[in-house]
Protein backbone atom coordinates (compact mmCIF):
# COMPACT_ATOMS: atom_id res chain seq x y z
CA UNK A 1 0.00 0.00 0.00
CA UNK A 2 1.54 3.20 -1.34
CA UNK A 3 1.94 6.48 1.17
CA UNK A 4 -0.72 7.93 -1.48
CA UNK A 5 -3.27 5.25 -0.85
CA UNK A 6 -2.99 5.83 3.00
CA UNK A 7 -3.03 9.23 2.85
CA UNK A 8 -6.51 9.23 0.70
CA UNK A 9 -8.03 6.84 3.54
CA UNK A 10 -7.52 9.70 5.90
CA UNK A 11 -9.21 11.95 3.01
CA UNK A 12 -13.16 12.50 3.44
CA UNK A 13 -15.59 14.18 2.55
CA UNK A 14 -16.53 18.20 4.19
CA UNK A 15 -19.01 17.66 6.63
CA UNK A 16 -20.12 19.53 9.70
CA UNK A 17 -17.38 18.75 12.65
CA UNK A 18 -18.29 19.41 16.07
CA UNK A 19 -15.11 21.08 18.54
CA UNK A 20 -14.37 18.99 21.25
CA UNK A 21 -12.92 21.73 23.13
CA UNK A 22 -15.62 23.30 24.58
CA UNK A 23 -17.22 19.84 26.30
CA UNK A 24 -14.11 19.26 27.12
CA UNK A 25 -13.32 22.59 29.06
CA UNK A 26 -16.48 22.72 31.18
CA UNK A 27 -16.12 18.82 31.92
CA UNK A 28 -13.05 19.27 33.50
CA UNK A 29 -13.77 22.25 35.28
CA UNK A 30 -17.05 20.58 36.78
CA UNK A 31 -15.14 17.36 37.60
CA UNK A 32 -12.52 20.07 39.31
CA UNK A 33 -14.49 21.71 41.02
CA UNK A 34 -16.40 18.58 42.22
CA UNK A 35 -12.69 17.43 43.51
CA UNK A 36 -12.06 20.40 45.39
CA UNK A 37 -15.31 20.52 46.81
CA UNK A 38 -15.13 16.80 48.08
CA UNK A 39 -11.60 17.31 49.27
CA UNK A 40 -12.55 20.44 51.41
CA UNK A 41 -15.41 18.79 52.72
CA UNK A 42 -13.47 15.80 53.79
CA UNK A 43 -11.48 18.09 56.10
CA UNK A 44 -14.03 20.81 57.13
CA UNK A 45 -16.89 18.18 57.81
CA UNK A 46 -16.67 16.81 61.42
CA UNK A 47 -15.75 13.86 62.71
CA UNK A 48 -18.15 12.16 65.00
CA UNK A 49 -16.46 10.55 67.54
CA UNK A 50 -17.11 8.57 70.78
CA UNK A 51 -15.02 7.98 74.16
CA UNK A 52 -13.97 5.06 75.53
CA UNK A 53 -11.75 3.47 77.89
CA UNK A 54 -7.78 2.36 76.87
CA UNK A 55 -8.51 -1.32 77.48
CA UNK A 56 -11.73 -1.51 78.21
CA UNK A 57 -13.70 -4.79 78.43
CA UNK A 58 -16.99 -5.28 77.53
CA UNK A 59 -18.59 -5.29 80.61
CA UNK A 60 -17.18 -1.27 81.51
CA UNK A 61 -19.10 1.38 79.96
CA UNK A 62 -18.43 4.65 79.64
CA UNK A 63 -20.32 8.16 81.11
CA UNK A 64 -19.44 9.98 78.64
CA UNK A 65 -19.16 14.16 79.17
CA UNK A 66 -17.76 17.13 76.95
CA UNK A 67 -16.82 20.10 78.39
CA UNK A 68 -17.92 22.95 75.88
CA UNK A 69 -16.81 26.72 76.58
CA UNK A 70 -20.93 27.25 77.07
CA UNK A 71 -21.39 24.07 79.79
CA UNK A 72 -21.45 20.40 79.21
CA UNK A 73 -23.27 17.34 77.49
CA UNK A 74 -23.72 14.34 79.30
CA UNK A 75 -24.26 11.13 77.31
CA UNK A 76 -25.39 8.31 79.89
CA UNK A 77 -24.99 4.78 78.97
CA UNK A 78 -28.23 2.76 78.70
CA UNK A 79 -26.04 -0.03 77.30
CA UNK A 80 -26.15 -3.52 79.12
CA UNK A 81 -28.62 -1.76 82.24
CA UNK A 82 -31.68 -3.66 81.63
CA UNK A 83 -29.23 -7.07 81.98
CA UNK A 84 -27.80 -5.96 84.73
CA UNK A 85 -31.83 -5.16 86.00
CA UNK A 86 -33.24 -8.56 85.02
CA UNK A 87 -30.37 -10.24 87.79
CA UNK A 88 -31.49 -8.12 90.31
CA UNK A 89 -34.17 -8.47 93.24
CA UNK A 90 -37.08 -6.37 93.21
CA UNK A 91 -36.17 -3.22 95.47
CA UNK A 92 -32.96 -3.05 92.96
CA UNK A 93 -34.62 -3.15 90.35
CA UNK A 94 -36.71 -0.27 90.81
CA UNK A 95 -34.06 1.94 91.84
CA UNK A 96 -32.06 0.70 88.25
CA UNK A 97 -35.32 1.09 86.66
CA UNK A 98 -36.09 4.55 87.38
CA UNK A 99 -31.72 5.69 86.45
CA UNK A 100 -32.44 3.97 83.38
CA UNK A 101 -36.10 6.29 82.65
CA UNK A 102 -33.84 9.53 83.76
CA UNK A 103 -30.67 8.23 81.24
CA UNK A 104 -33.39 7.55 78.10
CA UNK A 105 -35.22 10.95 78.61
CA UNK A 106 -32.09 12.66 78.87
CA UNK A 107 -31.00 10.54 75.75
CA UNK A 108 -33.77 11.66 73.68
CA UNK A 109 -33.74 15.02 74.28
CA UNK A 110 -30.26 15.32 73.02
CA UNK A 111 -31.55 13.94 70.11
CA UNK A 112 -34.62 15.47 69.27
CA UNK A 113 -32.56 18.90 70.01
CA UNK A 114 -32.93 20.85 66.78
CA UNK A 115 -29.86 22.48 65.97
CA UNK A 116 -25.94 21.58 66.37
CA UNK A 117 -25.76 19.16 69.37
CA UNK A 118 -22.48 21.51 70.17
CA UNK A 119 -25.26 23.95 71.42
CA UNK A 120 -26.90 21.54 73.44
CA UNK A 121 -24.35 22.35 76.24
CA UNK A 122 -25.82 23.15 79.73
CA UNK A 123 -24.24 25.01 82.63
CA UNK A 124 -23.27 21.90 84.68
CA UNK A 125 -25.85 22.06 87.90
CA UNK A 126 -24.34 21.07 91.15
CA UNK A 127 -27.16 18.49 92.27
CA UNK A 128 -27.23 17.13 89.07
CA UNK A 129 -23.38 16.35 89.03
CA UNK A 130 -23.84 15.21 92.67
CA UNK A 131 -27.08 12.70 91.38
CA UNK A 132 -25.01 11.55 88.37
CA UNK A 133 -22.01 10.83 90.86
CA UNK A 134 -24.50 8.96 93.17
CA UNK A 135 -26.41 7.07 90.42
CA UNK A 136 -22.84 5.65 88.73
CA UNK A 137 -21.81 4.41 92.49
CA UNK A 138 -25.27 2.69 93.02
CA UNK A 139 -25.09 1.09 89.70
CA UNK A 140 -21.61 -0.46 90.42
CA UNK A 141 -22.70 -1.52 94.18
CA UNK A 142 -25.61 -3.19 92.90
CA UNK A 143 -23.72 -4.99 90.07
CA UNK A 144 -20.68 -6.09 92.48
CA UNK A 145 -23.97 -7.39 95.03
CA UNK A 146 -25.24 -9.43 92.16
CA UNK A 147 -21.85 -10.61 91.20
CA UNK A 148 -22.82 -9.31 87.78
CA UNK A 149 -19.85 -7.73 85.52
CA UNK A 150 -20.76 -4.26 85.05
CA UNK A 151 -18.80 -0.78 85.83
CA UNK A 152 -19.20 2.45 84.82
CA UNK A 153 -16.88 5.22 84.75
CA UNK A 154 -16.47 8.75 83.67
CA UNK A 155 -15.10 10.14 80.39
CA UNK A 156 -13.90 13.55 79.74
CA UNK A 157 -13.85 15.14 76.36
CA UNK A 158 -12.31 18.85 76.89
CA UNK A 159 -13.27 20.73 73.75
CA UNK A 160 -10.85 23.91 73.35
CA UNK A 161 -12.14 26.64 76.32
CA UNK A 162 -14.12 24.21 77.87
CA UNK A 163 -11.83 23.88 80.98
CA UNK A 164 -13.71 25.74 83.64
CA UNK A 165 -16.92 23.61 83.33
CA UNK A 166 -14.66 20.63 83.63
CA UNK A 167 -12.76 22.06 86.84
CA UNK A 168 -16.03 22.92 88.50
CA UNK A 169 -17.30 19.38 87.89
CA UNK A 170 -14.19 18.01 89.35
CA UNK A 171 -14.20 19.95 91.90
CA UNK A 172 -17.50 19.08 92.92
CA UNK A 173 -16.76 15.55 92.72
CA UNK A 174 -14.01 16.06 94.97
CA UNK A 175 -16.53 17.54 97.93
CA UNK A 176 -18.56 13.45 97.35
CA UNK A 177 -17.22 10.11 98.73
CA UNK A 178 -19.39 8.74 96.15
CA UNK A 179 -16.99 9.46 93.60
CA UNK A 180 -13.83 8.02 95.47
CA UNK A 181 -14.89 4.64 93.68
CA UNK A 182 -15.31 6.12 90.32
CA UNK A 183 -12.32 5.69 87.39
CA UNK A 184 -11.97 8.93 85.27
CA UNK A 185 -10.49 9.53 82.04
CA UNK A 186 -10.32 12.20 80.24
CA UNK A 187 -8.51 13.64 76.74
CA UNK A 188 -8.36 16.64 75.09
CA UNK A 189 -10.68 17.36 71.97
CA UNK A 190 -10.42 19.44 68.93
CA UNK A 191 -13.30 21.91 68.37
CA UNK A 192 -13.87 19.61 64.63
CA UNK A 193 -15.03 16.50 66.52
CA UNK A 194 -18.45 15.92 67.10
CA UNK A 195 -20.24 13.92 69.29
CA UNK A 196 -22.25 10.95 68.21
CA UNK A 197 -25.67 10.14 69.26
CA UNK A 198 -27.15 8.15 66.62
CA UNK A 199 -26.32 4.95 68.43
CA UNK A 200 -29.21 4.13 69.69
CA UNK A 201 -28.92 2.31 73.23
CA UNK A 202 -29.34 -1.25 73.83
CA UNK A 203 -31.46 -2.89 75.44
CA UNK B 1 -8.48 20.05 12.17
CA UNK B 2 -10.23 16.98 9.59
CA UNK B 3 -6.98 15.15 9.46
CA UNK B 4 -6.67 14.79 13.02
CA UNK B 5 -7.82 11.49 14.84
CA UNK B 6 -10.91 11.37 16.20
CA UNK B 7 -11.46 12.35 20.24
CA UNK B 8 -14.32 10.74 20.56
CA UNK B 9 -13.78 7.35 21.70
CA UNK B 10 -10.66 8.80 24.11
CA UNK B 11 -13.22 11.64 25.36
CA UNK B 12 -15.99 8.96 26.51
CA UNK B 13 -13.46 6.64 27.73
CA UNK B 14 -12.29 9.80 30.18
CA UNK B 15 -15.35 10.78 30.95
CA UNK B 16 -16.51 7.58 31.70
CA UNK B 17 -13.53 6.84 33.98
CA UNK B 18 -14.04 10.42 35.91
CA UNK B 19 -18.17 9.72 36.24
CA UNK B 20 -16.97 6.59 38.26
CA UNK B 21 -14.09 7.85 39.91
CA UNK B 22 -16.97 10.84 41.17
CA UNK B 23 -19.44 8.49 42.18
CA UNK B 24 -16.87 6.91 44.41
CA UNK B 25 -16.17 10.03 45.98
CA UNK B 26 -19.50 10.93 46.47
CA UNK B 27 -20.34 7.54 48.07
CA UNK B 28 -17.17 7.58 50.38
CA UNK B 29 -18.05 11.10 51.18
CA UNK B 30 -21.55 9.57 52.39
CA UNK B 31 -19.75 6.98 54.40
CA UNK B 32 -17.36 8.85 56.00
CA UNK B 33 -20.31 11.01 57.29
CA UNK B 34 -21.57 8.19 58.56
CA UNK B 35 -18.04 6.64 60.45
CA UNK B 36 -18.26 7.02 64.09
CA UNK B 37 -14.06 7.38 65.31
CA UNK B 38 -13.87 5.27 68.58
CA UNK B 39 -11.15 7.77 71.15
CA UNK B 40 -9.45 5.48 73.22
CA UNK B 41 -9.26 7.22 76.39
CA UNK B 42 -6.84 6.31 79.10
CA UNK B 43 -8.00 6.19 83.01
CA UNK B 44 -6.76 8.32 86.14
CA UNK B 45 -4.47 6.08 88.66
CA UNK B 46 -3.17 5.85 91.92
CA UNK B 47 0.59 5.79 91.44
CA UNK B 48 3.74 5.98 93.81
CA UNK B 49 5.40 7.99 91.01
CA UNK B 50 6.31 11.52 91.85
CA UNK B 51 5.43 14.22 89.07
CA UNK B 52 7.06 16.19 86.87
CA UNK B 53 5.04 18.94 86.24
CA UNK B 54 4.99 20.44 82.73
CA UNK B 55 3.14 23.33 81.20
CA UNK B 56 2.04 23.25 77.92
CA UNK B 57 0.59 26.52 75.55
CA UNK B 58 1.20 28.13 72.28
CA UNK B 59 2.61 24.84 70.68
CA UNK B 60 5.32 25.15 73.21
CA UNK B 61 6.43 22.87 76.65
CA UNK B 62 7.76 23.97 79.57
CA UNK B 63 9.48 21.90 82.05
CA UNK B 64 8.72 23.40 85.52
CA UNK B 65 12.05 23.20 87.56
CA UNK B 66 10.17 22.72 91.07
CA UNK B 67 12.40 23.34 93.01
CA UNK B 68 13.33 26.79 91.20
CA UNK B 69 9.73 27.64 90.93
CA UNK B 70 8.96 27.30 94.52
CA UNK B 71 11.73 28.88 95.99
CA UNK B 72 11.07 31.83 94.02
CA UNK B 73 7.95 31.70 94.58
CA UNK B 74 8.54 31.88 98.97
CA UNK B 75 10.76 34.72 97.96
CA UNK B 76 7.62 36.70 96.10
CA UNK B 77 5.33 35.58 98.90
CA UNK B 78 6.23 38.12 101.17
CA UNK B 79 5.53 41.19 98.54
CA UNK B 80 2.85 43.48 98.42
CA UNK B 81 0.91 41.86 95.46
CA UNK B 82 1.39 38.27 96.52
CA UNK B 83 0.13 39.81 100.38
CA UNK B 84 -2.94 41.46 98.38
CA UNK B 85 -3.53 38.36 96.45
CA UNK B 86 -2.72 40.21 93.35
CA UNK B 87 -0.56 38.96 90.75
CA UNK B 88 3.23 38.87 91.05
CA UNK B 89 5.82 37.59 89.13
CA UNK B 90 7.85 34.89 89.93
CA UNK B 91 10.49 34.73 87.82
CA UNK B 92 10.48 32.18 86.30
CA UNK B 93 10.00 31.86 82.41
CA UNK B 94 7.77 34.25 82.31
CA UNK B 95 5.50 32.87 84.97
CA UNK B 96 3.08 35.08 87.34
CA UNK B 97 1.40 33.66 90.29
CA UNK B 98 -0.95 33.78 93.14
CA UNK B 99 -2.20 33.01 96.50
CA UNK B 100 -5.05 30.80 96.60
CA UNK B 101 -6.68 30.12 99.70
CA UNK B 102 -7.81 26.90 98.11
CA UNK B 103 -5.51 26.11 95.68
CA UNK B 104 -2.14 26.95 97.05
CA UNK B 105 -0.33 28.85 94.44
CA UNK B 106 -1.58 29.48 91.19
CA UNK B 107 0.01 30.54 87.92
CA UNK B 108 -0.45 31.84 85.17
CA UNK B 109 1.60 31.86 81.98
CA UNK B 110 1.90 35.08 79.84
CA UNK B 111 4.43 34.95 77.65
CA UNK B 112 5.88 32.06 76.51
CA UNK B 113 8.55 33.21 73.97
CA UNK B 114 10.95 31.64 76.07
CA UNK B 115 9.38 28.06 75.88
CA UNK B 116 10.85 25.16 74.04
CA UNK B 117 8.35 24.53 70.98
CA UNK B 118 7.48 20.92 71.01
CA UNK B 119 8.77 20.37 67.63
CA UNK B 120 12.06 20.21 69.06
CA UNK B 121 11.23 16.60 70.41
CA UNK B 122 12.11 15.48 67.20
CA UNK B 123 15.52 16.54 67.32
CA UNK B 124 17.97 14.29 69.03
CA UNK B 125 19.64 16.89 71.36
CA UNK B 126 17.84 19.81 72.04
CA UNK B 127 16.97 21.15 75.96
CA UNK B 128 12.94 19.80 76.01
CA UNK B 129 14.38 16.44 74.59
CA UNK B 130 17.21 15.93 77.19
CA UNK B 131 15.03 17.40 79.77
CA UNK B 132 12.02 14.29 79.17
CA UNK B 133 14.88 11.95 78.57
CA UNK B 134 16.12 12.74 82.38
CA UNK B 135 12.80 11.75 83.53
CA UNK B 136 13.02 8.04 85.69
CA UNK B 137 9.74 6.14 84.65
CA UNK B 138 10.37 3.53 87.72
CA UNK B 139 9.80 7.41 90.28
CA UNK B 140 8.30 10.03 88.08
CA UNK B 141 5.54 10.37 85.96
CA UNK B 142 4.84 13.42 83.78
CA UNK B 143 1.96 15.51 84.42
CA UNK B 144 0.65 18.48 82.00
CA UNK B 145 -1.34 22.12 82.73
CA UNK B 146 -2.56 22.27 79.11
CA UNK B 147 -3.80 25.59 77.88
CA UNK B 148 -6.93 25.22 76.55
CA UNK B 149 -7.31 28.75 74.80
CA UNK B 150 -7.99 28.61 70.94
CA UNK B 151 -5.84 30.91 68.55
CA UNK B 152 -7.68 32.39 66.09
CA UNK B 153 -8.16 29.92 62.82
CA UNK B 154 -7.00 26.97 64.45
CA UNK B 155 -9.65 24.16 65.90
CA UNK B 156 -7.31 22.89 69.22
CA UNK B 157 -6.44 24.03 72.18
CA UNK B 158 -3.20 26.14 72.31
CA UNK B 159 -1.50 23.29 74.40
CA UNK B 160 -3.57 20.44 73.12
CA UNK B 161 -1.19 19.38 70.29
CA UNK B 162 2.40 19.91 72.29
CA UNK B 163 0.68 17.94 74.53
CA UNK B 164 0.14 14.95 72.37
CA UNK B 165 3.04 14.88 70.30
CA UNK B 166 4.93 15.05 74.04
CA UNK B 167 2.79 12.64 75.63
CA UNK B 168 3.62 10.04 72.44
CA UNK B 169 7.12 10.39 73.11
CA UNK B 170 6.88 10.12 77.02
CA UNK B 171 4.65 6.76 75.84
CA UNK B 172 7.20 5.28 73.78
CA UNK B 173 9.78 5.96 76.74
CA UNK B 174 7.54 3.78 78.88
CA UNK B 175 6.98 6.93 80.92
CA UNK B 176 3.37 7.92 82.29
CA UNK B 177 1.58 11.33 82.26
CA UNK B 178 -1.65 12.56 83.59
CA UNK B 179 -2.90 15.98 82.63
CA UNK B 180 -5.28 18.77 83.03
CA UNK B 181 -6.98 21.65 80.97
CA UNK B 182 -6.15 25.45 82.56
CA UNK B 183 -6.50 28.75 81.49
CA UNK B 184 -6.60 32.09 82.60
CA UNK B 185 -10.30 31.61 84.96
CA UNK B 186 -8.97 28.10 85.55
CA UNK B 187 -5.31 28.06 86.29
CA UNK B 188 -2.85 25.74 86.87
CA UNK B 189 -2.00 25.18 90.54
CA UNK B 190 0.50 22.70 92.38
CA UNK B 191 -0.16 21.86 96.03
CA UNK B 192 -0.55 19.11 98.52
CA UNK B 193 -3.00 17.08 98.63
CA UNK B 194 -3.07 17.38 102.75
CA UNK B 195 -3.99 21.41 101.66
CA UNK B 196 -6.77 20.26 99.42
CA UNK B 197 -8.49 17.11 97.96
CA UNK B 198 -8.50 18.76 94.88
CA UNK B 199 -4.79 18.80 94.91
CA UNK B 200 -4.13 15.40 93.03
CA UNK B 201 -1.82 14.39 90.60
CA UNK B 202 -2.49 11.57 88.82
CA UNK B 203 -0.82 9.65 85.49
CA UNK B 204 -3.67 8.71 82.92
CA UNK B 205 -2.09 7.16 80.54
CA UNK B 206 -0.16 4.31 80.30
CA UNK B 207 3.80 4.03 79.72
CA UNK B 208 4.51 1.52 77.41
CA UNK B 209 5.99 0.36 74.03
CA UNK B 210 4.39 2.69 71.36
CA UNK B 211 3.87 -0.30 69.40
CA UNK B 212 1.00 -1.27 70.75
CA UNK B 213 -0.24 2.42 71.89
CA UNK B 214 -3.25 4.02 70.26
CA UNK B 215 -2.63 7.95 69.21
CA UNK B 216 -5.29 10.70 69.72
CA UNK B 217 -3.96 13.39 67.60
CA UNK B 218 -6.55 13.40 64.46
CA UNK B 219 -3.37 12.64 61.78
CA UNK B 220 -3.11 9.30 63.71
CA UNK B 221 -6.27 8.47 65.95
CA UNK B 222 -7.20 5.12 66.41
CA UNK B 223 -10.50 4.76 64.22
CA UNK B 224 -12.71 2.23 63.73
CA UNK B 225 -16.42 2.24 62.06
CA UNK B 226 -18.86 1.08 64.58
CA UNK B 227 -21.78 1.47 62.79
Amino acid sequence: MSRATRYARYQRDDRLEISLFPFLSIFLCVMGVLSFINVLSSFSAPQKIELTAQLETGYKVAYQIFSLPDGIISVPPTKYLRKLQAVLDDADKETVDVIIQQREQKTARLKTYTGSIMDAAIEPDIDDILDTIHDIRTLNELALKANYLYEEFILFGIYPNGSQSYQKIRDVMSLTQDSAAISIGLEPLDSNWTLNLKKSPSK
Amino acid sequence: MKDLISLDSLTDIVSNSVGILIIFAVINLIHDNNKTYQLEIPLEHETDLSPVFFISKNDRVLVIDTDTFFANATSQATSKAAINKRLFSLEYFGLLGKIDDKKGISFFARDTSDWPEFKEIEKRSSPLRDSLDKLDPTKQFAYFFVYDNIEDGSSSGSGFEAFRKTREYLKSRSIKSGWQPVNSESPANICSRSFSRRCVYQPSYLGGDSSSSSNFNDKDKSAENVQ
